[in-house]
């Protein structure tokens, strides 16, 4: 560097590095290549032609129904009626969205500083801990789990468990979102500024103290403001657990698709879309109160 | 404590309309409000509700293996990361172009930037609200049954999502060197070019391999409308109870996110 600084032609060429990250655009790139060719040429299971006078026709008459253009019954997004039942299962899947960030919250509140490394067997560690290594270990196996299986997949497995409502769903969108938040927080946590908290543990402070003096009001903050990123990400996400999980918007979506009820499905996109909008306008504002 | 006297006293407003305790005090109606809107009162467990638990979460330490069961799981696993790769793809193309845009950055007239910024960032707000299962939902009922229809329904949200991202890391790249770009008489366009694409380069590239990780799980769940892949897997196997065989697939998906997300990690480390 110091050649170059001083502006001296460099002596010798450098051959090009295959570094990490070369190696991975270079990668993705065969990755690119290999899947469109398995999805458009290779995939047996679909031979049928995509790119087709047929798919355009029926692509056209899909939207024409969706917007009741040549029937003769009125268009459900045009009947008050339809618009009442519907918000009524707006409002569900909004007290869905709720429950679920409630849920994660508070689950991932009470864990999240048990998944970060250096309050557990780092510098801010308590002193002689030897199963703290193990908790660490178990609790981000339980995040990596919990986060890796999809809320749809987490809905198809508990309505064995739970009755069919609202309330499956908000505990599927709970559990795989209890996992990122705890993931996202326990990273905040190893992130943090340390200075405060050495500075509790040198005066003498046990580690219940650290944490609760020095470590929570340094992540509390990034904490509440994630859970707020993640409400708007789990309003989107409600009318997909509500598909298999009998709640809100979602249920009466698949049934309105599978019954050819078009114009309907229109005015349930429109009450999702409404949704998804008030949930981000909402989420703005009260990320801003909590400032 | 004591020099706390001397500071200028704050105006007298009550405790309880602080902005953070209001915060607490919606919050806490929201919630109750959610609560009531569940049906408790007729049970919220199946009757059998308290076993299945044990069933499905016992199998997850029972998982059937075999040899045959391990090859439909790499090959559904394959499907699944050529549908996300290839879904991927899609928002890149859709992400690249109208984030550029959306950034405001591309030329120097107010007027024009405006309204390209208003109505892109409106197309990728449109686009990203939507899931993309309800998506695939709609393509599959409008364009047929094809992996295309799932690939275009993943691409669609996805660039929605790269294209925010992208148009705000255009956007907050550091001024200095444009203002010297600029200096040098290049135009916008040259600016963009060779001042904040350069710049800005390696956080898109780290934001889309993050979305990477993001779009195995999607493309896990774009079965549900009947393409295969792992969740199809899944879904099969609830479908026969065999709670064995649907972990044996779980922790498959399970294995193949970590995976994608250690190396995406790994890239990102590198990039930042």
């Amino acid at each position: 560097m110091t050649v170059r600084a001083a502006g001296l032609p460099c002596p010798i060429a450098r051959p090009p590095r295959i570094t990490f990250v070369r190696f991975t655009v270079a990668l993705a790139l065969v990755l690119m290549a290999s899947s469109w060719l398995f999805v458009l040429v290779l995939d047996p299971s679909y031979s049928h032609a995509f790119f087709s006078a047929e798919t355009a026709s029926r692509a056209w008459s899909f939207l024409k129904e969706l917007l009741g253009v040549g029937t003769n019954t009125t268009p459900a997004y045009l009947q008050a009626s339809a618009w009442a039942s519907t918000g009524w299962l707006a409002l569900d899947t909004l007290a869905m969205s709720v429950l679920a960030v409630a849920f994660a919250v508070a689950g991932a509140l009470v864990t999240f500083i048990f998944a970060a490394r250096n309050v557990m067997v780092g510098d801010l560690a308590p002193y002689g801990s030897r199963t703290w290594g193990a908790w660490l270990f178990t609790i981000r196996f339980i995040y990596a789990v919990t986060r890796s299986v999809p809320e749809l997949v987490w809905a198809m497995l508990l309505v064995f468990v739970l009755a069919p409502g609202i309330l499956p769903g908000a505990v599927a969108l709970a559990i795989h979102n209890f996992g990122i938040l705890g993931k996202l927080s326990a990273e905040v946590v190893e992130g943090m500024d340390e200075r405060p908290s050495r500075a509790l543990r040198t005066a003498g402070a046990g580690w219940l103290k650290v944490m609760a003096y020095g470590v929570l009001p340094a992540t509390l903050p990034r904490f509440v403001t994630y859970s707020f990123y993640r409400w708007e990400v789990i309003i989107r996400t409600t009318v997909v657990v509500g598909l298999v999980a009998a709640g809100g918007l979602g249920m009466e979506f698949r049934l309105s698709l599978s019954h050819f009820h078009y114009t309907n499905v229109t005015l349930l996109l429109v009450w999702y879309l409404l949704l998804v909008l008030a949930v981000d306008l909402a989420s703005a504002g009260m990320r801003r109160l909590a400032r | 404590m004591r020099s706390s006297a001397a500071l200028p006293q704050l105006p007298a407003q009550p405790r309880w309309l602080e902005s953070r305790r209001v915060l607490t005090l919606i919050l806490l109606g929201a919630l109750v409000l959610s609560l009531f809107a569940v049906d408790w009162s007729s049970g919220v467990l199946h009757p059998r509700g308290l076993a299945a638990i044990g069933d499905i979460f016992g199998a997850a330490f029972r998982p059937e293996l075999s040899l045959e069961l391990a090859g439909k799981a790499i090959t559904s696993a394959w499907r699944t990361v050529a549908y996300a790769v290839a879904g991927l793809t899609v928002a890149l193309a859709i992400g690249m172009p109208l984030g550029a845009v959306a950034s405001g950055t591309l030329t120097g007239s107010r007027t024009a930037s405006a309204i390209n910024v208003g109505l892109v960032r409106g197309l990728l707000a449109f686009f990203r609200s939507i899931h993309e299962l309800v998506w695939a939902l709609v393509f599959v009922a409008a364009l047929g049954l094809s992996p295309i229809a799932a690939v275009l329904a993943l691409g669609i949200p996805y660039g929605g999502m790269l294209g925010r991202i992208y148009a705000e890391l255009l956007q907050d790249v550091p001024q200095p060197p444009l203002e010297s770009l600029r200096r040098a008489g290049a135009s916008e366009w040259r600016v963009f070019w060779y001042g904040r694409l350069p710049m800005a380069l390696p956080d898109m590239l780290s934001y889309t391999f993050y979305r990477l990780e993001c779009g195995i799980r999607s493309a896990a769940i774009l079965s549900w409308v009947g393409l295969g892949g792992l969740g199809f897997q899944i879904q099969i196997a609830l479908a026969d109870l065999a709670y064995g065989r649907a972990w044996t697939f779980l922790w498959a998906l399970v294995i193949l996110v970590l995976l994608v997300d250690q190396w995406s990690t790994q890239v990102r480390r590198r990039l930042a």
